[in-house]
């Protein structure tokens, strides 16, 4: 995940809430170790090594991980897929550019069997990998706040990295914790919610003299410039990251977008658009006061 | 040959020899593939235990069958990381119900490891214990008698002897590399609370042992134990002496086990060791150094440099070898399986172990287990390290000397 992490609590007792900060923060190097594709010890090291030769067995988070990127991959029509990577190198951004299409060869999440019953995975495209970065930050703040919760603390904020953000409880006297939705004019106030915000990021590619998007569609194999922003509310992290990053792409909420998550998207001229059942936490910081 | 071919022929020739001198001493960092299924129980599913189901299931031939902990939320995370592994509460009934279990790895809380490793190995289990085996010098050595009784295979989870980087500069240890020892030391930084939430009030101090000082072996016994071992496989000797100090340094919330240690090994040949270990500071995390008259060592577990003193031989390998710069001087870099990566034309990308130390441990227990190999690190060896280390905690709590008696490491 290679970003910050920050836990935030609130309580009476403070050696026993920096234990329980500590256990939350401990489960996200945890998951670092595992999920990571630059460490050679991790499991998904170990599953990009060996998925293409046979199905490899996981463990039941990492099977359920793994599920959720498929779902997630299938309601967005594809716009999240976390087997693009060799596509974005392809594209140079990040390094040297290399073969677009022979890397396009190696995307797509339907190249990726899940068997739930022998919980397996393997990979049915040569040359296929996983990237888990567009989903594991929110999982690994999912089981932090898990952690956080169980030891009995009812009020607290972590983040990874200010992008995604989970609030248990609300401060003492407040309705929620404020969140500024940076690159937007709208805050936030969560209790009980995750939140993440994407927005493109790496460098520019330039092809043919052209200046293409920053953001690459797993669909089409190319660069498009979808939404400035996206922001997603939701209950889990791990959805409201992963759809936040597929967002992105799609620039609009699809139809099969799940209805209890929330989104904030920009608009044609400058409009801001939010939709979904959590609507009303959100107000404008500019219009003078809270809102709804 | 040209230029270039002649220059990698030389580089790949050069990394295979210096690795051919090393091959017979390295188990290589390869990964665990066991010849003969093992079916494995691992007691304890806390922080060690989840690591060590993590590394268990990147091994092939390694089944896990069952597991146990007295914490319902634990056991169950436990299980769910491990497909087919039933749950148990009690590691008594673990034993007697699952008979398919061959193997049991301890990862309880140091206090509580007798009892389970001596009850494993009389149900007739091949044990792998982690270290400290025990909060006692005569649980430690009760547990070496039990396990020298036994026909099956005891491993006492010392690390090092089982990390590649380890090996490998172990064997230029043994060579006029580093040649006579002179100085040692090594740290244990880090900085967190040591406390772990309990779920329950009532129940803190079970789950707070390592802050509890009638269990407690502190900073040096349960960080310095796996340390101190590197030095004693490397020289060969266990010390005679052990002084020691500590206080509290940031946490000051009511404990007494001190959050920032010091203590000084004595061996017979006058050599000295230097321990420091805080939970205040992360600055340099764990390591050791060594240092001879040809070069000095310092490994890090996970990576290892050699620093040669400028009148050294020169031995025509390191000419080629990765180098990194730490202020005024040059390290070059131990890399496990030298000959693979050369052949590769990686010798120069100076990479780390490909897996945790810990994995290295197991996949050594496993393979004495399922292919008889030699067992690397014995119940004596763990019973020898541990006494030291709860001498050394002895020392610094009382904040004085503390006579090693070799005696007590001679087992019995």
């Amino acid at each position: 995940m290679g970003t910050r992490f920050e836990v935030v609590l609130w309580g009476g007792d403070a050696p026993r809430l920096l234990a329980v900060a500590e256990a939350a923060l401990e489960r996200v190097c945890e998951l670092e170790r595992r999920y990571s594709r630059f460490r050679a010890d991790s499991v998904l090291s170990f599953v990009n090594a060996h998925a293409g030769e046979r199905a490899v067995g996981v463990d039941a988070d990492t099977f359920e991980l793994l599920a959720a990127c498929a779902r997630v991959w299938r309601e967005s029509d594809g716009a999240f897929d976390p087997t693009v990577g060799p596509l974005m190198r392809a594209w140079g951004f990040h390094g040297e550019p290399g073969d677009t299409a022979a890397a396009a060869a190696c995307v797509g999440m339907d190249g990726v069997l899940l068997d739930e019953g022998a919980r397996t995975v393997r990979f049915t495209r040569p040359g296929a990998s996983l990237d888990l970065g567009g989903i594991a930050k929110g999982q690994a703040l999912d089981e932090a706040a898990a952690i956080v919760r169980e030891a009995g603390v009812a009020c607290g904020l972590l983040h990874g990295g200010t992008s995604t953000v989970v609030a248990i409880g609300a401060p003492p006297g407040e309705a929620g914790w404020v969140v500024e939705v940076r690159g937007s004019p709208y805050r936030v106030a969560l209790r009980d919610r995750a939140m993440s915000v994407s927005e493109p990021s790496g460098r520019v590619v330039e092809r043919d003299g052209r200046r293409l998007g920053h953001v690459l569609d797993p669909r089409s194999g190319a660069p498009v410039d979808g939404a400035s922003l996206a922001c997603v509310v939701g209950e889990s992290a791990m959805e409201t990251d992963a759809w936040s990053t597929a967002l992105l792409v799609l620039g609009a909420r699809p139809p099969r977008m799940p209805g209890q998550l929330t989104t904030l998207l920009p608009q044609q001229g400058g409009a801001w658009a939010v939709e979904g059942p959590d609507e009303r936490l959100f107000w404008r910081s500019d219009a003078g006061g809270r809102a709804g | 040959m040209n230029e270039t071919d002649r220059r990698s022929f030389i580089k790949q020739s050069a990394g295979a020899m210096a690795a051919v001198a090393l091959l017979p001493e390295l188990g290589l960092a390869r990964p665990v593939r066991l010849r003969e299924p093992v079916t494995v129980g691992v007691i304890g599913a806390g922080r060690q235990g989840r690591a060590i189901l993590g590394e268990l299931q990147k091994m092939e031939g390694v089944a896990i069958r069952a597991i146990c902990d007295i914490d319902e939320r634990r056991l169950e995370a436990g299980v769910r990381r491990s497909q087919g592994a039933e749950g148990f509460a009690d590691y008594r009934a673990m034993l007697d119900k699952r008979a398919d279990v061959k193997a049991v790895v301890i990862a309880t809380p140091t206090h509580l490891h007798r009892d389970i490793a001596l009850a494993a190995l009389a149900a007739g289990r091949h044990v792998y214990c982690e270290t400290p085996l025990a909060h006692t010098v005569e649980d430690c050595q009760a547990m070496a008698r039990a396990a020298r009784a036994s026909s099956g295979v005891f491993h006492a989870g010392l690390h090092g002897r089982s990390n590649p980087v380890y090996k490998l500069a172990w064997t230029f240890f043994r060579s006029e590399a580093v040649r006579d020892p002179v100085a040692m030391r090594a740290q244990s930084n880090r900085k967190n609370s040591w406390r772990t939430p309990a779920p329950d009030p009532a129940r803190d101090r079970e789950f707070n042992w390592r802050l509890d000082p009638a269990v407690s072996l502190g900073l040096a016994g349960e960080q310095g134990t796996q340390q101190f071992d590197v030095f004693h496989w490397y020289l060969g000797a266990y010390p005679v002496r052990a002084r020691g100090g500590g206080s509290i340094r940031l946490h000051a919330d009511g404990r007494e086990v001190y959050d920032t240690v010091h203590c000084g090994l004595d061996f017979e040949s006058g050599l000295h060791l230097h321990y420091e270990a805080t939970l205040a500071s992360t600055y340099g995390g764990e390591y050791e150094v060594l240092h001879g008259t040809n070069a000095s060592m310092w490994l890090a577990w996970t990576h290892g440099w050699m620093f040669k003193e400028s009148d050294a031989p020169t031995q025509g390998w390191e000419v080629y070898a990765n180098r990194q710069r730490f202020h005024n001087d040059q390290g070059i870099t131990l890399i496990a399986e030298a000959t693979k990566l050369a052949a590769q034309g990686k010798l120069q990308e100076g990479i780390g172990l490909p897996n945790s130390p810990l994995y290295y441990a197991l996949g050594d227990f496993l393979r004495s287990v399922s292919e008889g190999a030699p067992v690397v690190c014995g119940a004596d060896e763990g019973a020898r390290a541990s006494i030291v280390g709860i001498l050394a905690n002895r020392a610094v709590v009382t904040g004085g000397t503390v006579e090693i008696d070799p005696a007590l490491l001679r087992g019995g």
